[in-house]
């Protein structure tokens, strides 16, 4: 009983990490499937962005657009 | 330079932000890094029990911290990791423009420099603020949560303090970025000048009150309630408006002499 709450509290403290971090996620994917030309093979950065927790779609974001 | 027009090139940069999604992730990337600062100090007994190597029935106490130092904690994570990722996400604010032509599309009609300068300049400044305040407010929050309440004021106070010298790094990378064709190499020397300057206040924290960088340690003070106004708190804010309005119209005079790529 005990433990199921301090659980439970802990799912609760935890869920707006998890969202956030699989909302950078999604806009970095989507990102990186439509952007005609990535820096580096695009296979690459999709699986940076699915593996690497947090810094991986922050580094998407900063390096891996090629500016038109 | 009208306010109309300022207000037109503001909101490009806006949509610019919006379209490149900075609007999006750079506050959510700050929410995180706010919130988990808290959480680990929350849990790290948990954590080195679990993950540490400690011999059987080794016992650590540690000392619960007190929310303000919880909160002093974020704004170190916001200083070093916050720094980082806004300075790569704007080096090539006017770089980047000049590069692609775009400023000239933009300088060719009846606009100056300073008031193009300026456009980038409270964009940025909007971007930041607002992340800054949504990642401390979570911080804030979470700190509420599982410490303790910290009052409203001192909360607000490092804020400001802490948002000063954001805001003066990133006009340092605004003028980087017009004064050289790279963008990392903008993003670098000013992240450099942070360092630089962090650096000397560390080593000898009585000459360099005066200093930008000594804001932090106010900021700190502030947040955990042992601040009074000294000499040097007066001295550093005026010297850091000084110095971003000097970086500004640096940036607007190195754009006269170079609008575009020859």
């Amino acid at each position: 009983m005990n433990e199921t709450l301090e659980l439970n509290k802990l799912i609760g403290i935890l869920a707006p990490v998890l969202i956030i971090q699989f909302i950078l996620m999604i806009i970095a994917l989507v990102q990186c499937i439509k952007a005609e030309e990535t820096r580096g093979p695009k296979v690459m950065w999709v699986l940076i962005i699915l593996f690497v927790n947090l810094l991986g779609p922050v580094a998407f974001f900063l390096f891996g657009r090629r500016k038109v | 330079m009208s306010a109309v027009k300022l207000m037109t090139l503001v909101r490009k940069e806006w949509l610019e932000q919006l379209r490149s999604f900075k609007l999006i992730w750079i506050p959510l990337v700050f929410a995180l890094l706010g919130i988990m600062q808290p959480l680990t100090n929350y849990y790290m007994p948990v954590i080195i029990e679990k993950a540490g190597n400690m011999p059987e029935g080794a016992v650590i106490e540690m000392p619960v911290p007190s929310g303000a130092e919880v909160l002093a904690g974020t704004l170190s994570q916001f200083g070093m990791i916050g720094l980082l990722i806004l300075a790569l996400a704007f080096m090539g604010a006017v770089s980047g423009d000049r590069n692609s032509g775009a400023a000239s599309l933009v300088l060719v009609k009846p606009v100056s420099f300073l008031s193009f300068i300026l456009s980038k300049w409270l964009g940025m400044m909007t971007l930041l603020w607002g992340a800054l305040l949504i990642g401390y407010a979570a911080s804030w929050y979470y700190t509420w949560l599982l410490f303790e309440t910290v009052d409203f004021a001192p909360f607000l106070l490092s804020y400001v303090l802490y948002g000063l010298w954001f805001t003066f790094i990133l006009t340092a990378v605004l003028l980087f970025s017009t004064l050289l064709r790279s963008a990392a190499g903008a993003a670098f020397s000013a992240l450099g000048l942070a360092l630089l300057l962090t650096a000397l206040s560390g080593i000898a924290p009585k000459y360099m009150g005066w200093s930008p960088s000594s804001l932090t340690g106010f900021a700190y003070e502030a947040v955990q309630g042992g601040f009074d106004a000294s000499a040097s708190f007066g001295w550093s804010i005026g010297v850091t408006i000084l110095l971003i309005a000097a970086g500004i119209a640096g940036s607007s005079a190195l754009l006269r002499r170079q609008p575009a790529l020859d």
